[in-house]
């Protein structure tokens, strides 16, 4: 087998257009912030038929030129994506194959973006963020990974090989590097080379994003439950009650936070149970969150009120305690056949829920603050309502709009906060394909070999940078209209 | 300042439209707009939320934003058309030659920057004058605009002056490059009725001294009346009949400025004898305008066929100055018929004494220091005793600016704070020092509030239906969902809405709607004591008409007991049995609406009673102006609450600021707190005369 070049046959005409393009592109961008300074403005003209014209000298020229130059850039991109669908094994190099592999998440997309684009007008706020260019590159980047790892976690797709499996003689080999006979997986190659046990990057790359995707999101959730039931009635009550969760806030806020992982990870620490009361005590918060979400809105209708909280908290009851409880560790007092499942990461998890809380409930406090002054909330209060009804389903749906912001937000950061638990190899197996820890692997030779580095990190800035595009758009389209 | 040609207006709008873009369409705010402002003229531009008038004057400025666009017209400032202008001579201009007052005087200032520092700005940017110079045209602007030692003034942060003050200095500002045009939208929407009072008489009197030429913005017709010389009434982006004030309020030839008059309580407006008539429908939407004339579906004098085709130009109404109108029927209407009186209703007799108020109290202590609890603490004496009755099915009205304490007193009587001394007794149970999460929930539920702001009054992320079925919930009404939902859409059908709003969101209801729902929602537990805190004042005029008469409706049905707080006195007359007069806690005057609306008066209501402006020009009003502000709560003046700004004070002596004055009755039921004589307050003089026709 040859090994394969990073563009094969595809790059003797794609290569050089678009390596021109962008060049020309950036030499346009440069000229039009030069003469801003010195050509005349573009003035926007209205037409008698309601139309926009604008009149523009040279900046209006070279406006037009840079848009199409973009066009071309973006179309070489497409291309690189989509004419290796059509070609055959090795002919389209080692970015063709990547496109191959990625098929699966290619149609989920167009998919998507096809039926939410159609739809649009009728899906609120998420309908609104198809209106907002970043808001889209955002989303399309964010839902890369998340069909990734979905297409990878559930139906072992788009991976080549098994991520820890070692083929002798691929150490540290470049990029496109052929298998030795009988090895193959899926593949007869390491697309982007081996790491330094031999190992597919690819592979670990599309397997890491599983470990993120799932953790991330779930860890700021959680973050999030324990901010909003502290957050509210600080916000709402005020006096002492604000000041003492106030003063907690800032004093964890204050801690230096991987100096707190270290400690939290510690064996002797996790002997003595610290980790895991810590997690009993904050996985409490979303039982109580739906406890009282639920309890104050059905109080007045006790038959309702029992036939909802039962199952709702049944399920979370049980969630909760298999959660907790964890073999080896000092609470473990449910019988195996009960314990649904353990989690291998808990550490992980508590720390990152601990250190996001704080933020979140310093969110939700200020803008209950704010809230609570509106006549919607005054009118509550003199129909005789609870206040933890006022707090639940009067001030914290008019909320949502920051929250969701901060959400997406939160996801990229406690992402890199993932990734530099697994950089400092805090919580997780040594052998774990997440980005953090592959990166960490990567660096000890990252003067001589950089392929194994590069990937994941490249993984984790585009799905970080996604997050916070997406929470852009979102900002942007929020505020309008 | 180059010397300007009388003859020649200052400013010309000619056939002005403008749109703003949005993703989805080309909305059009204006269309076919046409003025002219003379030499020291003022003109007044009325019209309702979303009619367009802040849009014509963000034009003239050519500060429409992104979205915004000139499409068609011109518009022409001393002959130089300001479309076609570069964005220097703009900026030269803007400031100096056209300056702009906004509704809220606090966001016009930059609050980091010292007062002299924001005005001596304005001289040193666009004529390039010294900073000593600079300084004391400030000083004689501060002094203009008769603000108490101006040199002080120069050297506060905005923070620490009262809105008038604040409003007094943007004033000045726009004053300071001594501009030729003077656009002022809405100036005083923000301030209370004797502050707006003292404003209107200084803009009026500036624009004398100084011969500047203004645009006046405001949905208040009595406000035009009082400021300017001539009139441009707006509706739907249009300018819809334009003239001097006396042609166009004593002579209209627009049904909507019929309409508009009509709508709004003047003197001898009775809510039983004459009612009020509301313009029927909705504002349309810039977009579902209808074809030929906007008011159409809405005029009386509609005709199919004729009025719904195409365009309708202005017209000059013959005999009159400069008097125009866009009505295609204006002189076959018989603009003198009288008002066609549909239905009067008996005045309903007052029943038995259901509210009781004994020397209410509420104090708050406000301790200097709110973290450790230590420093000194004071005593802010909010309200201070209150004592009064409302019988069943009666109106009370509860009238006084902001800090007056009407606030602190509903807030006590619904049971959001509990009282500190006197007592409640409702049904002579005492509820003073029960807190609403003690009272069982018919006390609740008898005792509602309609609340001041609309756009505020509905979670905006709930729908109308559940937000009522919430209330009965909460009340205890109904055995399950299906009655809930049926007792629900009986209560849109109370407030005359469709049922289908049941599902929608409260965003896509206009003000007036949402302040129905509001009505629907206090009225859901049947309750027998509504507290309506300025229900109207934040609505247009037309719907003002509707959503007041569907309170009295509801109360003449449902024999409640409104206490309605208000600081307009024509819709407190218009339709309150009782009024009580509130200054800083103190209950100054008490009476039937004629005894509170005749001499003798309360200082205080007398100078309240001149300052509302009222839309008629046959209505003869003593000028009263207040010097000053309201004085903080948190620092009352010694003796009589009042005496910093009465000005019967003389007659009295030292005595008001000594004592606080005894309640004294002056006829039956008629109680007033003042020292003044017997026979002092036998010479008053009647406020409001309406002149003999």
């Amino acid at each position: 087998m040859e090994p394969l070049t990073w563009t094969g046959s595809l790059g003797t005409i794609l290569n050089p257009v678009f390596g021109i393009a962008i060049a020309l592109y950036l030499v346009a961008v440069v000229v039009q912030n030069v003469m801003a300074f010195i050509a005349g403005p573009v003035t926007l003209q209205a037409n008698p038929d309601g139309t926009l014209q604008s009149r523009g000298g040279v900046i209006g020229m070279l406006e037009t030129a840079s848009k199409y130059l973009l066009l071309v850039i973006v179309a070489a991109l497409l291309a690189y994506i989509i004419i290796p669908l059509f070609m055959g094994y090795g002919q389209a190099g080692i970015v063709g194959e990547m496109s191959k592999r990625f098929l699966p998440v290619w149609i989920a997309l167009v998919v998507l973006f096809v039926v939410s684009i159609c739809y649009k007008r009728r899906l609120g706020l998420y309908g609104k963020l198809f209106d907002s260019t970043v808001g889209m590159i955002g989303f399309a980047l964010v839902m890369f990974w998340v069909f990734t790892a979905l297409f990878f976690g559930v139906f072992d797709w788009i991976a080549t090989h098994d991520y820890l499996s070692q083929v002798s003689g691929l150490k540290n080999k470049v990029p496109g590097v052929p298998v030795p006979e009988g090895t193959e997986g899926l593949l007869p190659h390491y697309l982007l080379g081996g790491d330094n046990l031999a190992r597919d990057v690819f592979s670990r790359m599309v397997a890491g994003s599983t470990f993120v995707i799932a953790i991330a999101p779930l860890a700021t959730l959680f973050a999030f439950m324990v901010g909003i039931t502290l957050g509210l009635p600080a916000g709402y009550y005020g006096g002492k009650l604000d000041t003492v969760l106030s003063f907690l806030a800032n004093l964890i806020l204050a801690f230096p936070v991987i100096l707190l992982f270290y400690l939290l990870v510690t064996p002797e620490i996790v002997q003595t149970g610290i980790p895991s009361y810590m997690a009993a005590f904050l996985f409490f918060f979303p039982l109580i969150f739906f406890f009282v979400l639920l309890n104050s809105r059905y109080y007045t209708q006790p038959a309702k009120r029992t036939a909802i909280m039962i199952p709702v908290l049944g399920i979370l009851g049980w969630l909760y305690l298999s959660v907790i409880n964890q073999r080896g560790t000092v609470i473990n007092f449910l019988p195996p056949w009960l314990d649904g499942f353990d989690i291998t990461v808990l550490v992980v998890f508590v720390s990152v829920v601990f250190v996001n809380a704080p933020t979140v409930f310093r969110i939700v406090r200020g803008l209950t603050l704010d809230l609570r002054t509106r006549d919607y909330v005054a009118a509550a209060q003199t129909r005789g309502e609870g206040a933890w009804y006022i707090m639940l389903w009067e001030i914290l749906p008019n909320a949502r709009g920051p929250l969701i912001v901060d959400f997406c937000l939160r996801i990229g950061y406690t992402t890199i906060l993932l990734g530099t638990l697994g950089f400092f190899g805090l919580g997780l197996p040594p052998e774990s394909p997440d980005w953090g820890s592959t990166i960490n692997e990567g660096r000890k030779l990252l003067l001589v070999f950089a392929h194994p580095a590069l990937p994941p990190a490249l993984a984790l800035m585009s799905l970080v940078l996604g997050l916070n595009l997406l929470a852009d758009g979102l900002r942007e389209e929020s505020l309008k209209d | 300042m180059a010397t300007q040609d009388p003859t020649q207006p200052i400013l010309e709008i000619d056939k002005l439209s403008i749109s703003f873009f949005t993703r989805l369409r080309e909305i059009p705010a204006v269309m076919d707009f046409s003025a002219t402002v003379m030499p020291g003229e003022a003109l007044g531009l009325v019209g309702e939320s979303g009619c367009g008038k802040s849009t014509v004057a963000l034009g003239v400025m050519q500060d429409l934003g992104v979205n915004g666009r000139i499409v068609g017209g011109s518009i022409k400032f001393k002959g130089e058309d300001l479309n076609e202008m570069s964005p220097e001579r703009l900026r030269d201009i803007r400031g100096s030659e056209i300056a702009m007052i906004y509704q809220e005087p606090m966001a016009s200032l930059n609050p980091a920057m010292k007062i002299g520092k924001q005005l001596m700005e304005v001289p040193m940017i666009h004529e390039g004058i010294g900073e000593k110079e600079a300084y004391a045209r400030a000083l004689e602007v501060v002094t203009d605009v008769k603000l108490p030692d101006p040199e002080r003034m120069l050297k506060s942060y905005p923070h620490q002056l009262s809105g008038g003050q604040q409003q007094r200095i943007v004033i000045a500002m726009a004053l300071m490059a001594n501009p030729s045009l003077l656009i002022l939208d809405e100036p005083t929407t923000a301030l209370d009725v004797t502050v707006e009072a003292a404003v209107v008489e200084l803009v009026k009197d500036l624009g004398k001294k100084y011969g500047t030429s203004m645009l006046f913005i405001s949905h208040n017709l009595g406000l035009v009346l009082e400021t300017c010389d001539r009139i441009c009434v707006m509706y739907s982006g249009e300018a819809v009949e334009r003239g001097s004030i006396e042609d166009v309020f004593d002579t209209m030839q627009h049904p909507y400025t019929q309409a508009l008059f009509r709508s709004i309580p003047l003197p001898g407006a009775d809510k039983n004898a004459r009612p009020l008539v509301a313009i029927p429908g909705n504002f349309p939407l810039p977009h579902e305008r209808p074809q030929g004339c906007n008011f159409g579906p809405r005029c009386d004098y509609f005709e199919a066929g004729r009025c719904d085709q195409g365009f309708i130009p202005m017209e000059i109404v013959p005999g009159n100055d400069r008097h125009q109108t866009r009505c295609l029927k204006f002189q076959e209407i018989d603009w003198n018929a009288p008002l066609q009186v549909t239905e009067t209703h008996e005045k309903p007799e007052p029943g038995p004494v259901v509210l009781k108020m004994d020397n209410l109290k509420k104090y708050y202590e406000v301790a200097a220091n709110a973290l450790f609890g230590g420093g000194d603490k004071k005593v802010v004496k909010a309200n201070e005793t209150l004592s009064f009755e409302a019988r069943e099915s009666e109106t009370l009205a509860i009238v006084g600016e902001s800090g007056c304490g009407k606030s602190t007193f509903a807030k006590v009587l619904m049971g959001l704070e509990t009282a500190t001394d006197g007592q409640i007794l409702l049904d002579n149970r005492s509820i003073g020092e029960t807190a609403i999460e003690e009272r069982d929930t018919k006390t609740v539920s008898d005792i509602q509030m309609v609340f001041q702001n609309p756009f505020d009054t509905l979670n905006p992320s709930m729908t109308v239906g559940r937000q009522i079925i919430r209330a009965l919930e909460i009340f205890g009404i109904g055995e399950n969902d299906a009655e809930r939902k049926d007792r629900m859409l009986k209560l849109l059908d109370l407030v005359k809405l469709p049922r289908a709003f049941a599902d929608r969101m409260p965003r896509q209801l206009s003000g007036g709607q949402k302040q129905r729902v509001g009505i629907a929602r206090a009225f859901a537990g049947d309750a027998r004591i509504v507290v309506a805190d300025e229900p109207v004042s934040a609505l247009d005029v037309s719907v003002q008409a509707a959503v007041t008469d569907l309170l009295m409706e509801i109360q003449r049905e449902h024999k409640t007991t409104l206490l309605f707080i208000s600081h307009d006195l024509s819709i407190v007359r218009y339709l309150s049995d009782r009024v009580m007069v509130m200054y800083l806690g103190h209950v100054v005057e008490l009476g039937t609406t004629d005894q509170v609306f005749a001499p003798p008066y309360h200082p205080y209501t007398e100078a309240l009673l001149s300052a509302v402006p009222i839309a008629d020009t046959s209505v003869e009003k003593q000028h009263i102006v207040l010097e000053g502000d309201i004085p903080s709560a948190m620092n009352p003046p010694s003796g009589c609450p009042f005496q910093t700004r009465c000005r019967w004070k003389s007659k009295v002596g030292d005595l008001c600021e000594r004592e606080v004055p005894p309640v004294r009755m002056l006829a039956d039921g008629h109680q007033i707190k003042c020292h003044l004589s017997d026979a002092d307050l036998a010479d008053m003089q009647p406020v409001i005369q309406i002149a003999a026709e």
